[in-house]
């Protein structure tokens, strides 16, 4: 019979992290399902990336995915801290549920769903009744210019528009190269991982990069606009494919 | 004799004020300002009539250039994309604001000013864009002191103060002309110093509080001050008059509101 296991938690307890240890598995076959943001979701498209052999289901695809398990299937359902955990769809489909929740918090509503409880991330859990905001927006065919993505995402989880307490997100470098990076208030730095995927230096990327963030009192229009003022130019991202074109790779690895 | 010597103001007339405040309690003799009185903060006239009314003595900053010549600085002065628009986005608003006659008092700043062996720039004598960073190599930054034909250079433009003592050190030069012999000179300098004011209404150094300099000609005994100030009130200036709000939040973390380039050293071929 396949396992279903739904997973849940307050944002940045490691709930994605906590899955991809299993993910890693190749012998069975393994779906991963993040609903709740469509088809914008980050987790969604870096468990794509860094899982290959991993199935990625999207919602528009999930019932017939469901009807259609190999009797040997893992699904992970990755049930965000904004999700229902009484929703009827959750306690139709019959699953283990599992919280993934911080040290520090011994009684929640995550408690008396979950059947186990696994220790995560050190975050804040979220005071009663004041959950988080979610904004979310595809970047696909977007190029960074680095240094402007890296002042932008200092200023974002600094505070500087609004109380970000999560961000993840998936850019693409001039350099044809993608990065997951990945913020959680309260654990230190920010984390940027390259994905393992082919180098992207023909026009603009036609692959899904996105941003995730949660918090409080954000200010969206202004995230959207520095986002935007950090992306190059058609002319720009011409100027830097044609270089990473020419250069071999003894000299990429001295220039990067 | 006492000198206070400030830099980049940046229109933050709450800090230039606080910092003479500070001078006038330090008891200083003279002021010098390096430059830098207009860009990015909400009082740019009232910053440059204050300067004025005292009679400072003020060289010219790259911003005021900027101001008088028209944006000057080629886009690798901005260390990424998004410093470069919001720095065109403070030069378009401050362009708006200025009066004619604060224009005027910028064009006829000198880009050097000297008292006997002290020597006033900007960024450094070859120009006011150019960045004399405490990690140049010891012989650039030598050669910068020795262009000026100072014993010290006060200069600004990095908006983080520091002191560099050059020691004494023996200088040998080979120069190779083709169809000559090669020439070998060596030749001593003595102990040269760069004096950075760090800024007074943009500091880069972690803090909001406003920095400058005081330097005693008889002892040559320097001392780095760093004056706090009502940061909050020119954090609400910049929004009330419309500049972008990340000035604001940028400012009360004590970091530049656009960065210095990677390559400070770079001086644009304009």
């Amino acid at each position: 019979m396949p396992h279903l296991i739904a997973i849940s938690g307050p944002s940045g307890s490691g709930k994605t992290t906590w899955i991809s240890e299993f993910l890693k598995d190749q012998s069975i076959p393994q779906f991963y399902v993040c609903p709740g943001l469509g088809e914008i979701s980050v987790d969604l498209a870096r468990i794509g990336y860094q899982f290959p052999w991993v199935q990625v289901v999207t919602e528009a695809q999930l019932k017939a995915a469901l009807t259609d398990l190999p009797e040997q299937a893992m699904v992970y359902f990755e049930w965000g801290f904004h999700l229902d955990l009484g929703s009827p769809f959750l306690a139709g489909l019959g699953c283990e549920r599992v919280a993934v929740l911080p040290p520090d918090l011994t009684e929640s509503d995550w408690h008396t769903w979950a059947d186990r409880i696994v220790v995560g991330n050190a975050v804040a859990a979220p005071a009663n009744g004041r959950l988080p905001e979610i904004w979310c927006t595809p970047l696909t065919g977007q190029v960074f210019d680095p240094p402007s993505l890296d002042a932008l995402l200092i200023e974002l989880t600094g505070g500087a528009y609004g109380q970000a307490c999560r961000m993840k997100g998936i850019f693409e470098m001039p350099n044809g190269c993608a990065f997951h990076v990945d913020f959680v208030e309260g654990l230190p730095g920010m984390e940027y991982t390259e994905l393992n995927i082919p180098p992207w230096l023909n026009g603009r990327p036609r692959r899904f990069s996105g941003i995730e963030v949660v918090g409080w009192g954000l200010e969206r229009e202004a995230i959207a606009q520095t986002l935007l003022d950090g992306c190059l130019s058609d002319v720009a991202l011409a100027q830097y494919q044609q270089h990473y074109q020419t250069l071999d790779p003894v000299e990429e690895a001295l220039f990067v | 004799m006492k000198l206070a010597v400030m830099s980049c103001i940046h229109g933050n007339y709450e800090a230039l004020n606080a910092v003479l405040s500070d001078i006038d309690a330090q008891r200083a003799d003279q002021i010098y300002c390096l430059g830098d009185l207009v860009g990015y903060g909400p009082y740019p006239n009232a910053v440059v009539e204050l300067v004025r009314s005292l009679d400072i003595p003020t060289c010219q900053g790259c911003w005021d250039e900027d101001i008088v010549e028209g944006l000057n600085a080629c886009d690798c002065s901005y260390p990424s994309q998004l410093a470069e628009k919001r720095g065109h986005l403070a030069h378009e608003w401050t362009n708006r604001a200025i009066h004619p006659e604060v224009r005027e008092y910028l064009a006829s700043l000198p880009m050097t000013l000297r008292q006997d062996n002290l020597c006033f720039v900007h960024g450094s004598p070859n120009s006011q864009h150019e960045y004399l960073l405490p990690t140049m190599d010891g012989f650039a930054a030598l050669e910068r002191v020795l262009a000026a034909e100072a014993d010290v250079l006060f200069c600004g433009h990095t908006h983080v103060p520091y002191v560099r003592d050059l020691e004494n050190g023996t200088l040998s030069v080979k120069v190779q002309q083709l169809g000559k012999s090669e020439t070998h000179r060596e030749f001593t300098a003595p102990l040269k110093r760069i004096i950075n004011a760090g800024s007074v209404g943009e500091p880069r150094h972690g803090r909001p509080n406003a920095t400058y300099v005081l330097y005693d000609t008889d002892s040559t005994q320097v001392t780095l001050r760093e004056v706090p100030y009502d940061y909050e009130k020119t954090c609400a200036a910049i929004i009330e008059q419309g500049l972008p709000p990340i000035f604001a939040w940028r400012l009360a973390r004590g970091m530049e509101f656009a960065e210095r380039a990677e390559d400070a050293g770079h001086v644009c071929e304009r």
